[in-house]
């Protein structure tokens, strides 16, 4: 049984935050002593990760997502806790570990903005000191990967929102990293381009068993990538395993798709009705109800068309936070971005 | 599942294959910078033009001063002061390093994160990166050079071993004030107020430099001030070597003591950065 | 019934009244002042800033003035309260150049870069005093404050006091010299009509104005010229430290009244012409 990639045990975070109220009494006061608040942006996680798994990690703005994530890679020092990447201590940012990460945010641009990505690339050969030849292959494969073809040659700075993230992207694995951090790798892009930059990540860790941690506010992007989640929420994980089995832990319920063949009608009765548009309602019932209740549906109305589904990923979710919205109020990492 | 190998860093270790790695790591990022500066050349040029105007109003106004007082003050004629203030625009030049209000922007920007995730340390990069253009501004200097030799004829006493060491020493002045100005700009992960620390750093490197004037013609309290500090070894020193005021031993002692200074700007660098990287962590960034 | 003395649209005489009103220029200079230079006062930070850095400024203009006069007791015929004067005047001026002209030209360039002169001219003020007088940078008026007292106090030094008669000459040279500043930045950013890339400039600018720190007379002769007729320099700081020192010629005057005049009606010229070029209009 191979070593885990990732350790985390008892990871914490926690942000002094300068308080500063209005007034002219807490001015002059805050000449003398600057107050300060302390916020728990992440609060005791602990899980493991094996290599080659692509986990992704799901809460909302504020959870700690991205601070166990800049954590895990070497950008922030832990508060308290323990963790491990690839045997490393991420906070010591040894050359060798940092050689074997990457991380894709948002806002960073590693490209130099008014030189084609060539350059670009070429610059991160000498930085990571890459076998001339594997990184020429490296970088051939992933341009044909993403299709990007004569855009290597034109300067970034000329080249839309969507190329440049997949440039971005082949920079950042130009070097072939063991663990990927990818926080918002999709955001703000095209359904195409999200499509595209995903079957990319599930390729190159097919090829090279890289782990991946990714955040996305996608469910898309968690769907077709993940088979394990973690959901965060107030700096502590409130469910840590498969994805098929979100549903089942949080949301009993079902919803049925019911179209009547004459029409709608008013089926409170049956259920919870979550929308009616033309002839279809949408029922949300319980787990274990719904075979009963499916059947009197049946039995007593024209039914044309029925469906049963697991509810959407998203209402889970939603429903997860609304559930552990807890009445702590403890402020979280968005008030410290 | 057939898993391909990730990559392995090429050079295996070894203290040969490192320099090399390190060495093309700089030629790398010197001729990068060098393709992305080269597209704003000619407001390049207007700058280097604006820059001689310093020197050429400091020049007349000495060697008036001198030709008043019987052809020489504080140990030098026009012709000397001409060549002093000549020289002075390439070392000028190559004392351009990274302004320290850059931090700002990086720590704000976002950019730090990039900075921090790379398996070399940012300075590498910054002294690359300027280091680049350098070796283009001595080719464009001479132009420069000549026509201002033209018109006020500086006088100079040239030997090899003034060039020689003039041409290192230009180096370890450029190497020399990065370090500073970098220590200079991590202040930025302290405080938002700069503004007046970096003023009264500047305006005390001006002064103790030998920026200003020769430093024979400041007071013996400045000058001893200034042997204390590191602010000389940036720009008389090779002013002095190159115009030929310099015996050998003084030469060679001017080297020593950039390196001296290089040295503990490194190890101040250093201890700094980690503290900063710390800080920056503590508040969020 | 309706009151027919106040009329929908304005009355024909506004406009008339504003064609023939030579004030308007300073009208309009002193409405944009009350509005824009008076915003800025509640931003105290950027005076102190400005404080401190015009105070190490001067401290090392005294620094160099200490260390040249360590070695001589007059530079080129100046004495060292003279070169006091000069320093004084070239602060004020500085002052002036950076509170009042380069913020409109550096706005009237960015215009023009970015195509939003255009909104500029549907208004129906003159064009010319409008991109002029449009923006401060009120903070920096701490120069004119500065260089006004070390004139002050250099005045003092000399053993001849200021009489009437001089102090008024000094303002019309210094006035003149102002005008000539101002025609020489907007000939050169009216040149951004054509090249629009002149972001340097203003560094450029800042490097040739140093000369003015000394009389203009210490430098060789073509460097003289150029300081003189090329970019007025001379006359916006030498001539009035001549006027307080006693070196003002009738002929230097009567040179500045000229040159002022015919750069001045040189710039209109030039601006209006760019200006045409500008709206695709035939010459």
């Amino acid at each position: 049984m191979p070593e885990p990639t990732v350790r985390v045990a008892d990871l914490r975070k926690t942000f002094r935050v300068p308080v500063r109220e209005s007034g002219l009494a807490a001015a002059a006061r805050s000449l003398f002593r600057r107050e300060h608040r302390d916020v728990n942006a992440v609060d005791g996680v602990s899980f493991a990760i094996e290599p080659g798994e692509i986990v992704g990690f799901l809460g909302p703005n504020g959870a700690g997502k991205t601070t166990t994530l800049k954590m895990l890679s070497g950008l922030l020092y832990p508060s308290a806790g323990e963790a491990t990447v690839l045997g490393h201590v991420p906070s010591r940012r040894d050359a060798e570990f940092l050689r074997r990460i990457t991380m894709v945010m948002g806002n960073r641009n590693q490209l130099q903005w008014d030189l084609p990505a060539f350059d670009s690339f070429d610059l991160i050969r000498a930085i990571y000191r890459l076998d001339p030849a594997v990184f020429r292959q490296t970088r051939d494969e992933f341009v044909e990967l993403l299709d990007l073809g004569d855009l290597v040659h034109k300067p970034v700075r000329n080249l839309s929102l969507g190329e440049r993230m997949k440039m971005e992207f082949v920079g950042a694995l130009l070097h072939r990293p063991q663990v990927l951090f990818l926080d918002e790798p999709t955001l703000g892009l095209d359904v195409t381009m999200q499509k595209r930059i995903r079957s990319f990540v599930a390729e190159y860790n097919r090829r090279f068993g890289a782990t991946v941690l990714l955040t996305s506010h996608y469910m898309a992007d968690v769907q077709a990538l993940c088979r394990r989640v973690i959901v965060i929420h107030h700096g502590r994980i409130l469910f840590d395993g498969a994805l098929a089995d979100l549903s089942t832990r949080f949301d009993s319920s079902k919803t049925i798709g019911v179209t009547l063949r004459d029409g709608v009608a008013d089926l409170s009765a049956y259920g919870e009705v979550l929308s009616t548009d033309d002839d279809r309602v949408v029922l949300r019932v319980g787990r274990l109800e719904a075979p009963e209740v499916t059947a009197r549906l049946l039995r007593d109305l024209p039914v044309a068309d029925l469906t049963i589904e697991d509810p959407p990923i998203e209402d889970v979710i939603e429903r997860v936070f609304a559930d552990a919205r807890d009445e702590r109020g403890t402020p979280t990492e968005a008030a410290v971005r | 599942m057939t898993v391909a190998s990730p990559a392995a860093p090429a050079q295996p270790g070894g203290f040969l294959a490192s320099a090399r790695g390190w060495i093309g790591l700089y030629l790398t990022q010197m001729r990068i910078s060098i393709a992305s500066q080269i597209q704003y050349r000619v407001s390049n040029y207007f700058y280097m033009i604006g820059m001689i105007a310093e020197p050429v109003i400091y020049l007349v106004v000495w060697s008036t001063v001198a030709r008043q007082q019987g052809g020489s003050v504080g140990g030098y004629s026009p012709g000397e002061f001409a060549a002093y203030y000549i020289v002075w625009t390439l070392v000028r030049n190559f004392n351009i390093a990274l302004t320290p209000w850059a931090w700002e922007e990086r720590v704000r920007g976002g950019a730090l994160s990039g900075m921090l995730l790379k398996p070399v340390h940012p300075i590498h990069l910054d002294l690359a990166g300027l280091a680049g253009w350098k070796a283009v501004v001595i080719v464009l200097w001479l132009p420069i050079a000549a026509f201002l030799s033209l018109i006020f004829q500086p006088t100079l006493d040239l030997r090899p071993i003034d060039v020689v060491v003039f041409l290192v020493a230009i180096w370890g002045a450029y190497v020399l004030r990065s370090m500073f100005l970098w220590l200079l700009g991590l202040v930025t992960f302290w405080t938002t107020r700069v503004g007046p620390v970096f003023d009264i750093f500047f305006v005390a490197e001006l002064l103790l430099s030998g920026r200003l004037v020769p430093l024979t013609l400041m007071p013996d309290w400045t000058q001893r001030l200034s042997g204390a500090l590191p602010f000389q070894w940036t720009f008389s020193f090779p002013i002095e070597a190159l115009i030929g005021r310099l015996p050998p031993e003084q030469l060679l002692g001017g080297l020593a003591m950039q390196v001296l200074w290089i040295a503990i700007g490194a190890v101040l660098v250093s201890l700094a950065w980690g503290k900063a990287v710390r800080r920056f962590s503590a508040v969020g960034g | 019934m309706a009151d027919d003395r106040t009329p929908l649209a304005p009355r024909p005489a506004t406009f008339a009244s504003r064609r023939r009103d030579p004030l308007r220029p300073l009208r309009l200079f002193a409405l944009f002042f009350r509005v824009g230079a008076l915003n800025e006062l509640q931003y105290r930070a950027n005076f102190a800033v400005q404080l401190f850095q015009s105070a190490l400024a001067l401290a090392t203009g005294l620094v160099v003035l200490a260390l040249v006069f360590r070695q001589t007791t007059n530079l080129g015929g100046w004495s060292q309260p003279e070169l006091l004067a000069v320093m004084g005047v070239h602060i004020l001026m500085g002052g002036l150049i950076r509170t009042a002209i380069q913020p409109n030209m550096e706005r009237l360039m960015t215009d023009v870069r970015q195509g939003t002169l255009d909104f500029l001219l549907t208004k129906p003020e003159d064009a010319q005093v409008m991109v002029s007088v449009r923006e401060f940078r009120i903070w920096q008026a701490v120069d004119i404050l500065i260089g006004a007292i070390v004139l002050a106090i250099a005045v003092g030094q000399l053993r001849t006091g200021i009489g009437l008669g001089p102090a008024l000459i000094f303002a019309v040279a210094l006035l003149l010299g102002a005008v000539m500043i101002y025609c020489f930045w907007l000939l050169l950013t009216t040149a951004a009509f054509w090249i629009v890339r002149m972001d340097e400039i203003h560094e450029l600018f800042e490097g040739i104005y140093q000369s003015g720190r000394w009389p203009v007379t210490i430098y060789p002769g073509w460097l003289r010229i150029s300081l003189t007729f090329l970019v007025p320099i001379a006359f916006a700081v030498t001539v009035p430290a001549e006027a307080l020192t006693s070196r003002l010629t009738v002929d230097t005057l009567a040179l500045a009244a000229g040159f002022a005049v015919v750069l001045f009606v040189a710039t209109r010229w030039f601006w209006r012409f760019g200006l045409r070029n500008y709206n695709g209009a035939s010459a």
